[in-house]
């Protein structure tokens, strides 16, 4: 069985949507993806809702609340969560639905809107509360001491990371979902105020309302719908324990475990020959340094390289996050969910100004908890 | 010690929507609300129908009374039921000024405004006892309707009793009262594991042997601190630290201190040694360490 996304939406994404509540917002990415695949919610046999964390809107079981907004009443509802890869979670739920037979049609809409709480404050509450979240500073704290080591390891210099906001910042200006749109320097970024250095403020997503709905159906049902199906060749999400034994972080292993997975079921052997564009998840810009690595799209220690090369920037020969990635909105329940539609639209010619010319394989990343929660997945437009 | 008291205490700006804005936005006008999809009425006004998903078509003025259709009593008050006269779904709010002997289903009811509007669905402090005054029939509202509320401020405080059980009360007892720090081995790989737990988490074998641990180690991983934010235990720029502890495999999650903040960035880095600065607390936790320090004369 081959399963396909045949529809997607988002909405605006904005630092702050004061005119619609959260349950208004979901629902205006949904009416879009369903628009795009020409179908209503009578088409639609099982709905799954994925959203951060209960506290960043302090609504528990916000999928109750959905339902009406979405008119999914008498439906299978289910909600997927897994941090910042919540939304690709939610894929792999419905993609299993259908691989189940439970289900033909499915919605997956994600969604988060982060101008309602205390984001860093909510992200620290993940930890344990005996041993860790008394000095963790949500993931921030994390995320910038690995990269730290990362620096003296792997050469994942401030200089690397900054072309990299400077490259999705201008990507995103092409993006007309894309809340930030803002070119910025080298320079600037290595002059931004410190966070917790190395991260500075331009190394830093925006914080984002907004959402994503996909459809997915497969084979005869794809095909019914659309003429230009975008086919999941492969998806995976793989875990490594918080606290497990000798974990260096410098790599993330559940990546490469889920890469190596998903590159088998498509058939990658090369994948930084054979994509032609990729969306990867990367909250903070040494992630996205990181993750060409993991990913294998060049060896351990050569991602700075690799960026300068400029190979990643559009025009280049894999274009990676051509949508701007989180640096252009980063709602965080929707951002990996975002990355796979924009996956789509690439594969399906729908990018517009932000398409990459001819692409037809996409690669797709997306994760949450520190470097231990990772998923993977390759869309194309031939059906494999 | 047996638990652990948290607090977790958030603010959030929440969005109502449009139906719920207005909706609030008129309680402080003393004026019910609700929202027309087809021949159904809804109050409180809603943005979307959930017998169908559609957006509502307007809203309309309803008059504050209606019927009690079911009702609990509570330590807090009485809560209830109350299907407004030209509403389709009942409304679930507090019911006050009734004589427990007087409340019955199928009791008219009337809206009983708060003194002074605070811009909360408190603003309608209750229904309360009313006779068969005359009401009028949902009306599009004279003078149209106010601006919606487009953000609600709202803090959600939530107290917790986490029960440290028996490897954690362990480690943390011996904190508190010894400042020892206790790890426990693995049975197959021999690794030590801090904090302790009943199994290893790559050879999923039991762990067997508790073993003291020195508050003295390595940092794996460090950023500088300079944000700010609430409940931080040392001002910024300071370095958050993942520390190995000498002898161990896993990672503990602190701070390192006691260093010129002009030299953060490249005082501390993996692979530096550090120790324990103790606290004059004894609290159980990790907090009864202050800080970590660089160790004179060891690598930095």
């Amino acid at each position: 069985m081959s399963i396909a996304i045949v529809g997607t939406g988002q909405t605006a994404h904005a630092r702050r949507r004061t005119d619609v509540s959260q349950a208004g917002l979901a629902r205006e990415a949904v009416v879009e993806a369903l628009q795009d695949a020409g179908l209503t919610m009578d088409d639609i046999d099982s709905v799954v809702v994925a959203s951060g964390p209960a506290m960043f809107g302090a609504v528990n079981q916000p999928e109750k609340w959905l339902v009406d907004a979405l008119g999914a009443r008498f439906k299978p509802v289910v909600r997927v969560t897994s941090g910042g890869g919540t939304g690709l979670a939610g894929a792999l739920a419905a993609v299993n639905q259908i691989k189940g037979g439970a289900a033909r049609r499915v919605l997956v809409v994600a969604y988060d809107k982060l101008s309602e709480g205390a984001l860093q404050a909510s992200i620290s509450t993940l930890y344990d509360p005996f041993w860790g979240r008394e000095f963790a500073v949500g993931i921030m704290g994390f995320s910038a001491a690995y990269w730290r080591a990362r620096m003296d390891r792997l050469g994942h210099t401030q200089e690397a990371a900054a072309m990299v906001a400077v490259k999705n910042r201008r990507h995103a200006l092409a993006n007309p979902k894309a809340h930030v749109r803002k070119e910025v320097t080298v320079e600037e970024v290595l002059a931004s105020r410190p966070l917790c250095w190395p991260i500075k403020v331009l190394d830093v997503p925006p914080i984002s309302d907004g959402a994503c709905a996909v459809i997915l159906a497969a084979d005869e049902d794809a095909l019914a719908i659309t003429d230009t199906p975008a086919w999941i060749n492969g998806m995976a999400y793989y875990s490594e324990a918080d606290n497990g034994a000798d974990r260096s972080m410098l790599q993330s292993e559940p990546l490469q475990i889920a890469a190596a997975r998903v590159y088998r079921d498509a058939g990658i052997t090369n994948p930084f020959r054979q994509f032609d564009v990729a969306e990867l998840q990367e909250p903070y810009t040494c992630f996205e340094l990181s993750y060409y690595e993991g990913l294998g799209l060049c060896p351990a220690g050569g991602a700075a390289d690799l960026v300068a090369s400029g190979e990643t920037a559009m025009g280049g020969s894999l274009p990676v996050n051509p949508s701007g990635g989180c640096m252009g909105a980063n709602p965080i329940g929707a951002t990996a969910l975002i990355r796979l539609a924009e996956a789509a639209m690439q594969v399906t010619g729908k990018a517009g100004r932000h398409q990459v010319p001819g692409a037809s394989l996409a690669l797709v990343q997306a994760g949450g908890g520190w470097a231990n929660l990772r998923g993977v997945a390759v869309v194309s437009s031939e059906k494999r | 010690m047996t638990t652990m008291a948290t607090r977790i205490q958030m603010p959030y700006t929440l969005t109502p929507g449009e139906a719920t804005g207005v909706f609030l936005a008129e309680l402080g006008r003393r004026r019910l609300i609700g929202s027309r999809h087809g021949d159904r009425i809804l109050v409180p006004a809603q943005d979307f129908d959930g017998s169908t998903g559609e957006p509502a078509e307007g809203f309309v003025e309803l008059a504050p009374a209606g019927r009690l259709e079911a009702f609990t009593v509570t330590a807090q008050g009485v809560l209830g039921l109350v299907l407004v006269d030209g509403a389709d779904v009942p409304f679930l709010h507090r019911i006050v000024g009734f004589a427990e002997a007087d409340l019955t289903i199928g009791a008219r009811v009337a809206a009983v405004w708060a003194d002074e509007p605070t811009g909360s669905v408190l603003d309608l402090a209750g229904f309360g006892p009313a006779g068969d005054g005359p009401g009028f029939k949902p009306r599009i509202a004279p003078d149209g309707l106010a601006q919606p509320f487009e953000q609600v401020e709202y803090t959600m405080t939530l107290d917790y009793q986490h029960s440290y059980g028996h490897y954690y009360g362990t480690l943390f007892d011996a904190v508190r009262t010894d400042r020892r720090l206790r790890g426990v081995k693995c049975s197959q790989c021999r690794r030590t594991l801090l904090p302790p737990r009943a199994r290893c988490d790559v050879c999923f074998a039991p762990t067997a042997e508790w073993v003291d641990v020195e508050a003295v180690g390595v940092v794996q991983a460090c950023s500088v601190v300079h944000i700010e934010f609430i409940g931080q235990r040392l001002k910024p720029p300071y370095v958050y630290a993942e520390l190995v502890l000498d002898g161990t495999s896993t990672r503990l999650i602190h701070m390192v201190g006691g260093i010129d903040p002009a030299e953060a960035r490249t005082a501390v880095a993996p692979g530096s040694r550090v120790r324990a600065v103790w606290s004059d607390r004894r609290t159980g936790s990790l907090a009864d360490i202050d800080y970590f320090e660089l160790i004179p004369g060891e690598p930095s």
